[in-house]
């Protein structure tokens, strides 16, 4: 597979495809949402506008079924921003693929902007067992594990801090219910939950850049078959991007809000 | 599967960012708007459910107003009938009041003005006899046969009506 350039600063290695991704991700939908609600209009609602509030009405019915109404209220906007988010995310690696090649007679260390991504023994190594060595340097951020775990950390530090905060007695009841024996189970969890959230996201999105780089070898036979992935790839990038976000917000909904038995 | 820890305080410093640009500058604005947008179409409803309620009140009130205006329209036309028949047999009653009064007074005027010319014949009649009776008894005084006379001559003349 394509390896990914990691360049170090301090020494500590930052992946620059993961970044770069993450960047363009976030300005593309800045862009998108600021030109979306630039025209808005109390009285001639555009089709732009429409949409928009068709997306924020939909995010909030989602929302609201996990939890009462007026509690859905205050997350409609963090729920928006990570279903867009992630929506542009994972349809991000689509379309496009850059990938520079290291050439067979390549000898020595392969450097970027000054920094070594291989060293001369990888590269020889590489070269020794016949190995095809590529550098992708554009990808869906969310088909990187560590981008999706920066996601499900955020999303665990929400359920954790708003559960302290707004249902203080319950979320620390909560650990010991139904029997107190359950404790470690609980506390299992409360890492399984996050932890599901980010491999998910990566495995289906990763899974299907792989996928995708699998079909291009195949060279034009794979045209038709490349196609019929991609419109997959969107459907099931739109999928992941609403599980996360309701799926957060299950998670949200166990520990803020507190129902009798 | 590789696993840069960079990466992971830069996707969640990069999610809080776009948290944050957003919350500002694109969806909570449109949250407004949307707000403001809720707002206008409870308060046009509101409206249209208020002016629908006064025009059934207008319109209930205009088909009282037509009815008692209706009402009215037959009770006037009811009265001047009556009215007028009142008023029409009045004056068919005093013509023929007037037309009996004048009537009785021509018959009184006739019987007086007969009465007074059969006074008058009367004396006229006694003053003639008296003269032929005289222009007789000049030529003859016999008061038994002057009397029956006289008398055949009133017969005679006051007999004729």
């Amino acid at each position: 597979m394509h390896l990914f350039p990691v360049v170090e600063f301090g020494g500590i290695g930052f992946d620059i495809s993961s970044i770069l991704a993450i960047v363009v991700s976030c300005i593309v939908v800045m862009v998108l949402a600021r030109v979306a609600v630039s025209n808005l209009s109390v009285h001639n609602p555009s089709k732009v506008q429409n949409f928009m509030e068709w997306v924020i009405d939909f995010v909030h019915s989602t929302i609201a079924s996990t939890m009462p109404l007026q509690k859905a209220k205050k997350f409609v906007i963090l729920a928006t921003t990570l279903i867009v988010f992630i929506f542009v995310s994972n349809l991000l690696g689509l379309p496009l693929g850059f990938v520079t090649e290291v050439d067979h007679d390549h000898h020595g260390p392969v450097t970027f902007m000054g920094q070594e991504l291989l060293s001369a023994e990888e590269v020889d190594e590489a070269h020794a067992n016949n190995e095809h060595l590529a550098f992708a340097w554009f990808k869906s951020p969310t088909a990187d594990i560590a981008a999706t775990a920066g996601l499900a950390l955020v999303v665990f530090f929400l359920i954790h801090f708003l559960g302290i905060t707004q249902n203080t007695k319950h979320y620390f009841k909560h650990y010991l219910e139904p029997f107190p024996v359950m404790l470690p189970l609980n506390l299992l969890k409360t890492i399984t939950k996050p932890t599901t959230l980010a491999l998910r996201l990566y495995a289906n999105i990763f899974a299907g850049e792989v996928l995708i780089a699998t079909i291009l070898m195949l060279g034009w036979i794979g045209i038709p078959l490349l196609a019929v992935w991609q419109g997959f790839s969107i459907f099931v990038g739109a999928i992941q991007a609403f599980l996360f976000t309701i799926l957060t917000f299950v998670y949200i909904s166990e520990s803020i809000v507190h129902e009798d038995h | 599967m590789h696993f840069v820890p960079s990466t992971t305080i830069i996707m969640i410093v990069a999610f809080i960012l776009l948290y944050v640009f957003l919350n500002k500058y694109a969806f909570g604005p449109l949250f407004g708007i949307m707000e403001k947008r809720r707002e206008l179409i409870q308060e046009q409803i509101t409206t249209a459910e208020q002016s629908r309620t006064e025009a059934e009140q207008f319109l209930a009130e205009q088909k009282a107003a037509l009815d008692q205006a209706r009402k009215d329209a037959y009770e006037i036309i009811e009265q001047s009938k009556t009215t007028s028949t009142k008023q029409a047999n009045e004056i068919v009653n005093t013509a023929k009041a007037e037309a009996t009064r004048l009537k009785e007074d021509a018959v009184k005027d006739i019987e007086s003005e007969k009465n007074k010319a059969i006074a008058t014949l009367r004396g006229e009649v006694g003053e003639l006899s008296v003269k032929i009776a005289s222009k007789i008894i000049e030529k003859q005084v016999d008061s038994k046969s002057q009397e029956q006379l006289v008398n055949q001559y009133l017969k005679e003349v006051g007999g004729r009506p």
